[in-house]
């Protein structure tokens, strides 16, 4: 590995920047995204600050079940983002559809549209549980660079 | 009087086939029912004459050999009629009310595709709010739908 990539993937793991993106959610996980963003939980001492644009995020948080009109958008707003990309679901819906799952409007989880890195069960997630999730997915990263 | 006794008394007064149909039940809330004949000519009269100038939704109903829609609605006192009316489910064919009210239009486009309801006089406009590759002939709210999509949906987390 070269120096240069060596220092970018120091640097795409000290700020790997999120969109937020509610495929279907009750709100309930979208509000605990946002608190786990909050000083209290304060995920942007990992560097994690929260991106209005696909095109500058690296991870793409998705919360609820992805319901049959949202599906094109999804993919959509996952092709935007520049690669290396990574997806994490959160919350239960996110995960397998929930109790939605078999509903006539609903496709299920995020899995069954796009790949998912991780995966944050929870109805809703709490925000120490999305920070765990997070934290996770960018030391399994770590090991692999 | 209460406000809500007086309008009753003036629905009965003006229509005499809603003698023993306008239900007060309780404060602010005034329930009645109305065969599809005579339905715009009350819904015409909430609107212009006594001020119910606000159609808070409608609610569309299967019972089994006929459809049923509920028009709520409410005035600025927020007295809420709910007018009831029926149509025969073979030919669940409605006038539009989005010529009085514009934003029932999408009210009537979800029960164009939820219940199937056949509403004339609808400007023309995209589906709503079902997909556009839903199947025409499917209305996944009727009481007798069975979910043949539903088959598609594989959970590929197992």
């Amino acid at each position: 590995m070269s120096v240069v990539t060596k220092v970018v993937n120091w640097a795409r793991l000290k700020s790997p920047w999120i969109l937020h993106f509610n495929t279907g959610a009750c709100n309930a996980c979208d509000i605990e995204i946002i608190a786990a963003l909050t000083p209290r939980y304060d995920l942007e001492r990992f560097g994690v600050v929260l991106k209005a644009t696909p095109r500058h995020a690296d991870i793409l948080v998705c919360s609820g079940p992805v319901t049959k009109q949202i599906e094109d958008r999804l993919i959509r707003i996952y092709e935007q983002m520049p690669e290396p990309k990574f997806v994490v679901a959160v919350g239960t819906c996110s995960c397998s559809g929930g109790v939605f799952q078999g509903c006539y409007n609903v496709k299920g989880g995020v899995n069954n549209v796009i790949p998912v890195s991780a995966f944050i069960p929870g109805c809703p997630a709490s925000p120490k549980a999305i920070m765990d999730g997070v934290v996770k997915l960018l030391l399994s990263l770590e090991e692999k660079e | 009087m209460s406000k809500e006794e007086a309008i009753k008394e003036k629905l009965i007064n003006k229509f005499s086939y809603l003698d023993g149909k306008v239900n007060v039940q309780r404060v602010r809330r005034i329930f009645t029912e109305v065969d599809y004949v005579n339905f715009l000519d009350v819904f015409v009269y909430l609107k212009e004459n006594l001020g119910f100038g606000h159609l808070c939704t409608i609610t569309g109903l299967d019972e089994a050999e006929k459809m049923s829609l509920i028009y709520h609605l409410a005035d600025t006192a927020g007295i809420i009629v709910n007018l009831r009316t029926s149509v025969l489910k073979e030919n669940p064919k409605v006038k539009t009310v989005s010529n009085y009210f514009p934003g029932a239009q999408i009210y009537e486009r979800e029960l164009i595709d939820l219940l199937g309801f056949k509403v004339e006089g609808l400007p023309e406009g995209s589906r709503y709010p079902l997909t556009d590759d839903w199947p025409k002939d499917q209305f996944p709210l009727r009481k007798d739908w069975k979910d043949s999509v539903k088959s598609s949906m594989k959970n590929t987390l197992e």
